[in-house]
């Protein structure tokens, strides 16, 4: 993985946008170890990528912005993302939801 | 003479001579706030992300060479650079410095700042450590930016480490070959220090109020880990002194090692179990290394900390599979969740107790939780198919509550063999032995169980009803107070009246002057840490069991704690002279070494 740090400020990409809704069925919600995987998968896109929740927006590369977030077991949330490689971000990351994260 | 003495708790053993280092101290210098001109930001965004590439780069480093024996430690690092990528922080901080118009130092502060406010009133332990994360790592950055101050990871010469408090993260990012000790403002007994300070085999002081006043940067010090202090600016004499101490304790840790896998035997053929308290499995190198026969404490809880969901059965199964495994034919006793107090999961959160010590925690929160509790059975029950496991439950005060207990793992058990799922259905199941109350009802106790276990820390405490951690009463904490040892001894006459094993662990256990009494006693085993063993071997192995039965009769004659400390002290010394230079005791604060 590369160590680069991108202090860029979030603009907006031009490039696709797509948008696609997940349910959270993991029993412990969108919390730690989710939220650290999810950041991790985001920081490899170049597109901006968001996870709405009804009224929160949180930027998916951001732990600290996924946990403040804390969507329970049940929520619908939204993934966003806007760039080159948009599709790929969303399917990768919806992907991680559809796994529970890995709980059993 | 040396400029100023400094004390705190040793947390382990040995002597070191260095230069001070500090990586962290409890107020950084003031970040100036600087106005930049418009035509600036570009350059001060670049300088800030240099910084954070900077600090990146150093961890990355640090990642590739980090030593065998702190590898489990590397999800530290990796946690710490994603922080460093987090859009939250750095991202955040360039759009200060756009916006406001201000120096990245000041862009970075605020930054930092915004992620506390967010999290402000979440309490919840992941949450706290991912903000200690990112002041660890904004704090690095900003000393990048101010150009100040020692890079830890840049550490140059033998040194011993300072700090207002160490996290694990600290520990392992440094470059542990040229690390002499460690000294810290914060922490406790159980401090991490602790542990990687004595896995590492240096002498690490915790604790230690005013060492950030009294020491500086590049002092040359003196951390006597045996006397739990620091001496800044030795004299010629003082250096001299502890370089022959050290040279000495190195000398007498040789001799103790070199027979510490004899069984420990009194010369008069009374053989006593010496077996080892453990939280991390990684520990099992140093049990093995220095003798233990066994594990006759595991403390369970360490799993379930630091997180924020809990573990599962398979999980926790594998873990304990592969302790039973490795210590195998050795026994290993595990000792169920001892949760509440001091210790909280983040899914439960502390409790509103005004006296957590005596409120819902080990038995009474398992059993508050039952769910939680047979997963832990399940994966106890599973463990026992691959080695010498037993089971222990910790804070029982009652025959309703064991019963209820070995209830509960018979239900684990049943579904286990529902499942198809291996156990050993003969598996040992004891009690620890803490509460006033189960002292006095030892014998109805003992009916009920396949051994008991003694946790003397928390039955000295409920005996004298102090707080050993409360500064104000803490002198009262005496191990061996007429009425602790008539306590000991009433327990371990019931154990073998019903004939049943009566073990011992707690810190008492590794003090020398306390062993020979146990002895005395006739206890079957004692548990200690790992470090502690060949010391305490050796002398089991010089003793005799007549010279303990003797010692143990005059101590219960004596009406006072401190008739018997003079006592216990002044036979001890005239039978180990040599053994005991090294050795901190818990009995009265006098100069036992001296």
């Amino acid at each position: 993985m590369s160590e680069q740090i991108s202090v860029a400020e979030a603009g907006v990409n031009a490039g696709e946008e797509c948008v696609l809704q997940v349910l959270v069925t993991n029993q412990l919600g969108l919390h730690a170890r989710p939220a650290s995987q999810i950041a991790r998968e985001a920081q490899a896109f170049a597109s901006s990528i968001t996870i709405v929740a009804e009224d929160q927006i949180a930027d998916a590369k951001s732990i600290l912005d996924l946990l403040t977030l804390a969507a329970a077991q049940g929520s619908t949330l939204e993934i966003r993302a806007n760039g080159s490689d948009a599709n790929q971000a969303v399917s990768r990351i919806s992907e991680l939801f559809a796994a529970k994260f890995g709980e059993k | 003479m040396a400029r100023a003495i400094v004390h705190g708790i040793s947390v382990s053993t040995g002597f070191a001579i260095g230069k001070a280092v500090f990586v962290n101290r409890r107020h950084r210098a003031e970040v100036p706030r600087q106005s930049i001109q418009p035509c600036m930001v570009e350059a001060e965004q670049t300088r800030l992300s240099a910084a954070f590439a900077a600090v990146s780069g150093d961890l990355a480093h640090a990642r590739d060479r980090i030593p065998a024996e702190l590898k489990e430690h590397q999800h530290i690092l990796e946690s710490h650079m994603m922080i460093l990528k987090d859009p939250k922080l750095a991202g955040v901080a360039a759009k200060f410095i756009r916006e406001l118009l201000v120096n990245a130092e000041w862009a970075l502060e605020k930054a930092v700042a915004e992620v506390e406010k967010a999290f402000g009133a979440l309490d919840d332990l992941y949450i706290r450590e991912r903000l200690q994360d990112v002041r660890v790592m904004s704090d690095r950055v900003l000393t990048r930016l101010l150009g100040v101050a020692q890079d830890p990871l840049a550490i140059d010469g033998r040194v011993i480490i300072m700090a207002h408090d160490l996290t694990p993260a600290d520990t392992v990012a440094l470059e542990v070959a040229k690390i002499m000790g460690f000294a810290t403002a914060q922490g406790g007994k159980t401090s991490h220090t602790g542990i990687m300070a004595r896995t590492l085999g240096i002498p690490a002081l915790v604790g230690s109020a005013e060492l950030e006043d009294l020491v500086n940067d590049g002092d040359l010090v003196i951390l006597d880990g045996v006397g739990g202090r620091i001496l800044v600016d030795p004299d010629e004499d003082e250096l001299t002194e502890f370089n022959e101490l050290g040279a000495q304790f190195e000398d007498y840790q040789r001799r103790i090692y070199r027979g510490c896998q004899l069984p420990a035997e009194t010369i008069d053929g009374y053989r006593v179990q010496v077996l080892a308290n453990i939280e991390l499995l990684e520990e099992v190198a140093a049990v093995l290394d220095n003798g233990g026969e066994g594990i006759g404490l595991y403390r369970t809880e360490y799993n379930y900390l630091g997180r924020s969901d809990l573990p599962g059965e398979d999980e926790l199964a594998e873990k304990y599979s592969d302790l039973a495994a490795i210590m195998s034919p050795r026994k290993v006793i595990f000792r169920t969740l001892d949760l509440g107090a001091d210790k909280f999961i983040s899914c439960f959160g502390p409790l509103e107790e005004a006296n957590p010590a005596m409120g819902l925690r080990a038995i009474r929160f398992c059993m508050k939780h039952p769910e939680l509790f047979k997963t832990q059975l399940k994966a106890i029950a599973r463990a026992s198919a691959y080695g010498n496991v037993s089971i222990m439950f910790p804070m029982i005060s009652g025959l309703r509550e064991v019963r209820r207990a070995k209830a509960k793992l018979r239900e684990a058990q049943d579904e286990l063999r529902a499942e198809g799922k291996r156990f050993n259905p003969d598996m040992p199941v004891g009690i620890m032995i803490e509460l006033p109350a189960a002292v006095m009802i030892a014998s109805m106790l003992a009916e009920e169980v396949d051994f008991f276990s003694i946790g003397t820390n928390d039955l000295i405490q409920y005996s004298l009803g102090i707080d050993r951690t409360n500064p104000h009463v803490s002198y009262l904490y005496q191990p061996l107070h007429p009425a602790v040892l008539r306590s000991i001894k009433h327990v371990v006459d019931a154990a073998h009246q019903a004939g049943i094993e009566a073990s011992l662990c707690g810190e008492v256990a590794s003090d020398p002057f306390c062993v020979p009494i146990l002895m005395g006693m006739q206890v079957d085993c004692i548990s200690l840490s790992p470090q502690a063993i060949p010391g305490i071997k050796r002398i089991i192995r010089q003793a005799r069991m007549g010279e303990c039965k003797a010692l143990l009769r005059e101590v219960l004659a004596c009406r006072t704690v401190g008739k018997i400390n003079r006592l216990v002290r002044d036979t001890i010394f005239n039978k180990y002279p040599e053994e005991l230079m090294f050795f901190a005791s818990l009995l009265d604060n006098d100069d036992l070494g001296g």
